[in-house]
């Protein structure tokens, strides 16, 4: 069985730099930042999850469980796991300096090969139309934007 | 909760005098899905033999669900699968004829899990056995081993030699079984991608005892590799005192050092304990975690 949540497409890879577990938070925590996850949707069952991507249901049960703890899944008993219809906001604080690190990061790629602050701001935009590409109501775009 | 293995300062020799195992004490809980590691010639398989009761223990004791598997051989295997290192098979049975065996020696057999092995490794229960690939052989070992749904499913190496299709297709059963049997599973292999995959707890046989017992998640988040020129600080020992170190090994001009914690903890207490300039931390996955503790030039071994 394949199983499809709205777009959310979870590959993982073992020995990557971040655990498993870690790697299906991110894509989820991902997936509802661009609005491809939209609140009070459900999610697979950890254990359907676990066939797909071929890693011990556990796995997929702590990443479940520590969005849980985090506010942005719930499980109904007996129903199954779903997004929060309210999505806790991300401190600011806490994400600042990996916001800022990152730009650091791009800015100075970037002027490896030449491109000037400009194009960067060009290249931005193009990723923000990609990432929001599998957005399905420009509400839940807006929801998100608010919640950044 | 109830373990489902319980190994207790284990020893066993070859050879008199040289023990292969050398005091091994964990166990394994019921629903735990538990990865052996170590390098060749560590004991992996002398210890799943001890517990599938294929050898004695020369000291310490194993007991497989309450008791020893010498002593209630059969109730106890009933109640487990076991795929072997090197797992023979009649070579001129057919696959339909390897079945009725186990069907016949079990009496709990799950059709459904049957078939869906038979289909996804393209398996025609007529073939003899010496006509398969080794993929296919192993896929045949392991249907056997678990269609009869065992509560511990014991595999030693069960990927070796295979291609990584082969391999990932052999995961697969194994989590399909994890999900519909929700049974406890002691695997041991070489392949740290496959143990991430499947594993939530690793146990690292080393000199003959358990070198390290941890979640795979915990080794992957809680613990870093220290990159330490030898010429800023030539003593190892000075390393091996600090807290958390785990082992420390030379490679070419630098220190390779395991510690616990993260690697920003980790770099700035060498600065400051040791006054080290140019400390390199970084995290690692399974595979560096292995090389590093277990690979060559281990600082135990310079003298």
């Amino acid at each position: 069985m394949v199983l499809y949540i709205a777009g959310m497409q979870i590959l993982v890879h073992a020995g990557n730099e971040l655990p498993i577990y870690r790697q299906i938070m991110g894509q989820i925590t991902e997936a509802l930042a661009v609005g491809r996850l939209h609140p009070g949707e459900k999610l697979p069952s950890h254990r359907e999850l676990a066939e797909e991507l071929v890693i011990a249901p556990l796995t997929v049960k702590k990443a479940y469980d520590e969005l849980e703890s985090l506010g942005f899944l719930e499980t109904q008993r007996g129903r199954g796991t779903f997004v929060c219809s309210r999505l806790p906001k991300l401190k600011m604080a806490d994400q600042r300096e990996q916001i800022d690190a990152a730009a650091r990061k791009l800015l100075s790629l970037a002027y490896m090969v030449g491109l000037d602050l400009d194009d960067v701001i060009g290249i931005l935009r193009n990723a923000e139309d990609e990432l929001f590409q599998g957005a399905h109501t420009a509400a839940g775009r807006a929801a998100t934007k608010e919640g950044a | 909760m109830n373990s489902v293995l319980e190994f207790l300062n284990v020893v066993r020799a070859y050879v008199r005098g040289v023990p292969i195992l050398d005091g091994v004490t964990f166990s394994v809980a019921e629903g735990e899905v538990v990865g052996l590691l170590g390098r060749n010639g560590s004991g992996k398989t002398t210890l799943i033999h001890i517990a599938m009761g294929m050898l004695f223990p020369q000291a310490g004791s194993v007991r497989v669900f309450g008791s020893s598997p010498n002593e209630r051989a059969v109730e106890v295997k009933k109640r487990i699968g076991y795929v072997a290192e090197e797992q023979v098979l009649p070579r001129t049975s057919s696959i339909a004829e390897l079945i009725a065996f186990h069907r016949y020696l079990f009496r709990r057999w799950d059709d459904t899990l049957e078939r869906e092995i038979l289909d996804r490794f393209g398996l025609h229960t007529n073939s003899k056995i010496l006509g398969l690939s080794k993929g296919q052989a192993r896929a045949v070992a392991l249907l056997c081993a678990v269609c009869h749904r065992p509560e511990l499913l014991v595999l030693d190496e069960p990927a070796a030699g295979l291609d990584p299709a082969a391999r990932r297709e052999f995961l697969e059963v194994a989590i399909q079984f994890l999900n519909c049997a929700g049974a406890t599973i002691l695997y041991s292999s070489h392949y740290m991608n496959d143990i991430e995959r499947l594993g939530s707890r690793a146990v690292m046989l080393d000199g003959g005892k358990v070198r390290l017992d941890s979640t795979v998640d915990r080794l992957r988040e809680e613990y870093c590799l220290a990159v330490v020129p030898v010429h800023s600080l030539p003593d190892p020992d000075l390393l091996k005192k600090e807290p958390g170190c785990l082992g420390t090994r030379m490679y070419y001009a630098n220190w390779h050092v395991v510690f616990q914690g993260s690697p920003e903890q980790v770099k700035a207490r060498l600065e400051q304990s040791l006054g080290s300039d140019g400390v390199r931390c970084e995290r690692m996955n399974l595979e560096d975690f292995f090389v590093e503790l277990l690979g060559g030039k281990q600082s135990d071994d310079l003298s």
